[in-house]
């Protein structure tokens, strides 16, 4: 097969989700050389079925890629809302606990903040249910910076509730962000 | 027979099978293929009716071994080509029982327009 038939299907390819290009890419071309071996590649029925085979396939594959990913990150959504919730309660619960003595401003400032970046979590998971990414991303950041700041006021955080509040947040920023980035060609 | 793995999902439940699916499955019955000798295949039993591209094909292969009814089977060359490294697929059990299910709901149907007279009688 000539190189220049193999750029046109490559470029093709381009029409596929990465990761089905990514699977099936190689396999594809290996086809195409077939069918171009024993095919009439100057004919226009010859391209108007590549085509076609193309046009048909690609928007079906492209949209069940968006539908699992959909789903993947309403599923984190609901799991962040649950740590959130879980994470403020804990917080709250932390406050009581250290009621009974008294407390220095540091201390309340560091709750404080603790409660917050939960919240905020919580509000991200509600934003990305809602389909609001922006809000979610400005949730997620702030939130981090919360948490970073009650880190540092109060060193003794619990390792769950530091796993939570550092590596969610940053999990769902990556997840976020990821779709924007341009597709790798690996056909 | 192989027993039914937990959370499995009964070979009726798939029906009724897309043709071009119904195809690359009796293609791969008994066989292991690649991509291409499958292809072939399907245009040969179906005397050039049904035709599938690559992207038709490998997208249709992507949906079967997520369902669980194919499996891939390696890599290696083909000896007719004697070139590159293809993968292979073949069925899987559930896969098995899916075509047979099909055939059977198809046998049925064409039963039921020969009674209907809508075809003729089965040739001796």
């Amino acid at each position: 097969m000539s190189a220049r038939l193999e750029r046109i299907y490559r470029l093709l390819l381009c029409a596929y989700p990465p990761e089905f290009r990514a699977k099936y890419g190689r396999e594809m071309l290996l086809v195409f050389r077939d069918q171009c071996r024993e095919g009439d590649v100057r004919s226009v029925r010859f391209w108007a079925r590549v085509f076609w085979d193309v046009a048909r396939s690609a928007p079906a594959l492209r949209a069940e890629a968006t539908r699992t990913v959909e789903v993947h990150m309403k599923f984190a959504a609901v799991v962040t809302v649950l740590l959130g919730a879980l994470g403020i309660l804990g917080a709250v619960g932390e406050w009581i606990a250290g009621s009974r003595q008294p407390m220095g401003a540091t201390y309340v400032l560091a709750v404080v903040l603790g409660v917050s970046a939960f919240g905020l979590l919580l509000g991200a998971g509600l934003a990305i249910l809602l389909q609001r990414r922006q809000a979610a991303r400005l949730a997620l950041v702030a939130s981090l910076v919360m948490i970073s700041g009650a880190r540092l006021l109060f060193p003794w955080m619990g390792i769950f509730a530091q796993l939570v509040g550092f590596g969610l947040p940053v999990a769902l920023l990556i997840a976020l962000y990821w779709p924007g980035k341009p597709a790798r060609a690996s056909a | 027979m192989v027993a039914k793995r937990r959370g499995e999902r009964a070979p009726e439940a798939f029906l009724p099978l897309a043709p071009a699916t119904f195809q690359i499955l009796l293609a791969l019955t008994n066989d292991e293929l690649h991509g291409y000798a499958i292809m072939k295949s399907v245009v040969t039993r179906s005397a050039g009716s049904v035709q599938l591209g690559p992207g038709t094909l490998y997208g249709a292969l992507k949906r079967l071994l997520e369902a669980g009814l194919v499996e891939e089977a390696g890599e290696r060359a083909d000896p007719e080509h004697d070139d590159e490294r293809r993968r292979y697929y073949r069925l899987t059990s559930l896969g098995v029982s899916v075509a047979r299910a099909e055939a059977r709901r198809l046998e049925a149907m064409v039963r039921a327009a020969r009674r209907k007279k809508l075809i003729g009688e089965r040739p001796a």
